[in-house]
């Protein structure tokens, strides 16, 4: 595992242990999303470096068109529970509570 | 140039922790804003110009219509910086867990400085990020009719949320 592997492996996993530990604010989890996608799109990019493989850089073109889809239904998601319960924070979303 | 791209790849894990860390999502935006700049000169020095443009194209303006809506939305009288002891707190949390992973996987003693570069040999050859992302238009119009299919139905998904308090997706109860 060479250090550039070891840093977007890393910021993979960094931003998904972020999304899985508890957020104050709906905006933060989803700015974890985007990171996620950040370090997705990085590895997707040196996969074609290493292997000189041009057909191979679209997909990383690709995933960006579908992170931009998740992004905008992400924020329309938050506008719309912030419309119906007040504000954006997290545990004004938790199903357990009445 | 090797510790350069070493140096920009450790900015990128910073600007993720920045975010991962929990603050307040006017911080959070910033940390992301330098990952995504660490990244793209990561990018851009390993010699794919052209992805490293359009990620930091698109990521700059996604990020400003985010930092739009954070500043809108999440309003805080008192934003939490990364010098809070909360904040703090899962910064060590996360390069504990992190760092602990990667001692018990067994990842600590294989290290190697490879470092693969994409060169261009001229200007009358294509070079690899620019025929690559071009061939999407001709041998991959399938999955650019499905890429352009799903942006406009994610017109429609977020029309059909935002709709309103009594006719949309999501209703108030």
């Amino acid at each position: 595992m060479s250090p550039l592997h070891l840093s977007f492996c890393s910021a993979f996993v960094l931003s998904g242990l972020g999304l899985a530990f508890h957020r104050t604010h709906l905006v933060s989890a989803l700015l974890c999303l985007e990171s996620m996608m950040l370090s997705m799109f990085v590895g997707l990019t040196m996969w074609p470096i290493e292997n000189q493989t041009p057909s191979f850089t679209m997909v990383p073109i690709i995933m960006l068109t579908f992170s931009a889809c998740e992004a905008g239904t992400g924020l329309a998601i938050l506008v719309a529970s912030t419309r119906t319960h007040g504000s954006d924070h997290l545990h004004n979303l938790s199903l357990l509570q009445c | 140039m090797t510790y350069f791209v070493f140096f920009l790849g450790v900015c990128f894990v910073l600007g993720i922790l920045g975010v991962a860390s929990n603050p307040s999502p006017y911080y959070g935006v910033v940390g992301l804003v330098l990952a995504s700049v660490a990244g793209c000169g990561w990018l851009l020095s390993l010699g794919v110009s052209f992805v490293a443009l359009v990620l930091f194209m698109v990521y700059l303006g996604g990020m400003l219509v985010v930092f739009v809506y954070s500043v809108a939305l999440a309003a805080e009288p008192f934003p939490e910086a990364w010098g809070d002891w909360r904040v703090l707190g899962y910064v060590v949390a996360l390069v504990v867990v992190v760092l602990g992973g990667l001692v018990l996987g067994g990842f600590v003693g294989s290290w190697g400085f490879g470092v693969n570069t994409v060169d261009s040999v001229g200007m009358f050859v294509v070079r690899l990020d620019f025929s690559g992302v071009a061939m999407l238009y001709s041998r991959g119009v399938g999955m650019f009719l499905i890429a352009g299919w799903g942006l406009l139905l994610t017109l429609f998904v977020v029309l059909e949320l935002v709709r309103g308090l009594s006719r949309g997706a999501i209703r108030a109860v």
